[in-house]
């Protein structure tokens, strides 16, 4: 009897530090793809921010575009509607955002006298970089959740995962367009 | 880029970076247990071998003694200027390279490029600084990620693409994303010490073969057993002299080569582009003009380094990185 009692005891002692481990590194990765996805609010909250300063000067160079930056700023719009909303939604406007503005960067490139203009090039860089930070922070949010999502999914963890409150994650998925944006030459 | 982190087009399948630093602390700190091991030993051999020779009794009865000290003095010397070197190595790096910590006004490129690469790792904004140098290079500091400095120096922010540029920050990205430096400056320090120590050794068997020698042949009547104890002191004296600073050297350059292969894996992790850090090591590799500001003591923090001129001797086993055409052969296998 002492001993299977001990041998009970042992089995949960162990049971529970186990289940603290797994509980904690639960909290740990979804603590990590929290993080990162505020990484990529902040960058596209500045690329929200750029594009009324973007649209403004080069909108005396490309008149024959008119259609084009309506569209910017209508998906800018969008996007700024939808913060704050669920994430698949916000997701959705602002990969829309990032094709209108790819097509919006590749006409620039037929127009030489936006790129004479010191103000134009300045601002390129800050949104071509700001793309990069969407473009680099989107690729930490997506490693975080592939983590995440495994650890949720794998066995044993897919049985307490779901009652604890640890779902999976979406991945950040780039649109068809976006994909193609061409590359701004700097140098 | 979603569909990059379903599958890495880089064959690399581990991204989660802080993961990978956790397990890279582990093994820098069981390196770093090792190396102390054997400074220690080195250290008890050093005490024994002297106890045998300034031993008047012949018998070696005190050596034992003489060995617990030593060893314990390497112990207590290794944790002492690991803290120290630990705890002033920042500023040190810095100051030893003359670089100078910028704003993002003064450099905006380097400023969003590095912004970008801390972004792709999921780690703090580094300190960002600049070298006043024609020479191409590239350095990283720091021991924990928040405290972390990139540095460039001015010829490569000249020199470099936007992409080149971004490769070779990724590079100095991956070195604080896995810790090397905490683990190059802890290794140096114990390597450092054990070559301290055993050059020591090796100058006093010069002193105590002629004094002690002497001493022994005009004792040699009375001494029985004596005379082989002190050939063996000697004996161990020169073998740890010769042999153990040339091991500790062995070792720690094989492991900052690895490590400059896993930055440049890392680097392409990061930026999903190896064309970039190859251009970039191309015009690095290519470069005349040289870095009279390097300091032998950081030498191994560099992106390529900044004394030795590459080709042929490049992959000799006292390197501190391996050579660029076999870092540009694993990057291309890479792509």
């Amino acid at each position: 009897m002492g001993t299977t009692g001990w041998i009970v005891i042992g089995v949960v002692v162990v049971l529970v530090l186990w289940g603290i481990l797994l509980y904690n590194g639960l909290v740990a990765g979804r603590n990590q793809v929290e993080a990162a996805w505020r990484q990529i609010d902040v960058q596209l909250k500045r690329r929200r921010d750029l594009i009324p300063n973007l649209v403004e000067t080069v909108k005396g160079y490309m008149g024959y575009e008119q259609e084009t930056l309506q569209a910017v700023i209508k998906a800018r719009n969008a996007a700024v509607a939808a913060e704050g909303g669920p994430r698949e939604g916000q997701i959705q406007a602002e990969a829309a955002l990032g094709a209108t503005l790819g097509r919006l960067f590749a006409l620039a490139e037929s127009y030489p006298d936006l790129k004479a203009n010191q103000n134009a090039m300045q601002l390129q860089e800050e949104l071509t970089s700001t793309e990069n930070k969407i473009a680099f922070s989107r690729q930490h949010y997506n490693d975080s959740v592939m983590a995440q999502n495994t650890r949720v999914e794998s066995f044993p963890a897919v049985l307490v995962a779901g009652p604890l409150g640890f779902g999976k994650h979406p991945y950040f998925e780039a649109g068809d367009q976006d994909r193609e944006v061409p590359q701004v030459k700097l140098r | 880029m979603a569909a990059d982190s379903a599958a890495p087009p880089t064959g690399l399948s581990r991204t989660d970076f802080l993961a990978a630093i956790r397990r890279n602390r582990r093994n820098t700190a069981l390196l770093c247990i090792l190396l102390t091991l054997i400074g220690v030993v080195v250290g008890a051999g050093i005490g024994w071998a002297y106890g045998i020779l300034i031993d008047e009794t012949g018998t070696g009865e005190g050596a034992g003694d003489y060995a617990l000290y030593a060893g314990g003095f390497m112990l207590l010397f290794s944790l002492v200027w690991t803290a120290v070197a630990l705890f002033l190595g920042d500023k040190l790096v810095l100051g030893l390279t003359g670089a100078r910590a910028v704003a993002k006004e003064d450099a905006p490129v380097l400023w969003n490029v590095v912004e970008e690469m801390a972004l792709a790792a999921g780690l703090p904004m580094p300190q960002v600084a600049i070298m006043e140098t024609d020479a191409l290079n590239a350095f990283a500091t720091g021991l924990k990620p928040e405290k972390a400095t990139v540095a460039v120096t001015r010829g490569l922010l000249d020199a470099l693409s936007r992409d080149e540029l971004q490769g070779v920050v990724a590079h100095e990205m991956s070195h604080i994303a896995n810790d090397d430096v905490l683990y190059m400056t802890a290794v140096g320090v114990l390597v450092g010490l054990i070559v301290l120590v055993s050059d020591l050794a090796l100058r006093s068997t010069r002193f105590v073969g002629w004094g002690g020698g002497g001493h022994g042949r005009r004792s040699s009547g009375d001494r029985k057993g004596g005379g082989g104890l002190v050939v063996i002191a000697i004996l161990v004296l020169l073998l740890i002299g010769l042999l153990s600073p040339v091991a500790a050297r062995l070792v720690q350059m094989a492991v900052s080569r690895q490590r400059e292969y896993l930055a440049d894996a890392t680097s392409v992790k990061l930026t999903r582009n190896p064309l970039g850090l190859i251009g970039a090591l191309r015009k690095l590799d290519q470069a005349t003009a040289r870095f009279d500001n390097a300091s032998k003591a950081v030498q191994h923090l560099f992106i390529v380094n900044p004394f030795r001129k590459f080709g042929e001797h490049a992959s000799a086993l006292m390197a501190t990185h391996p050579s660029i055409e076999q870092r540009i052969e694993r990057l291309r296998a890479l792509g």
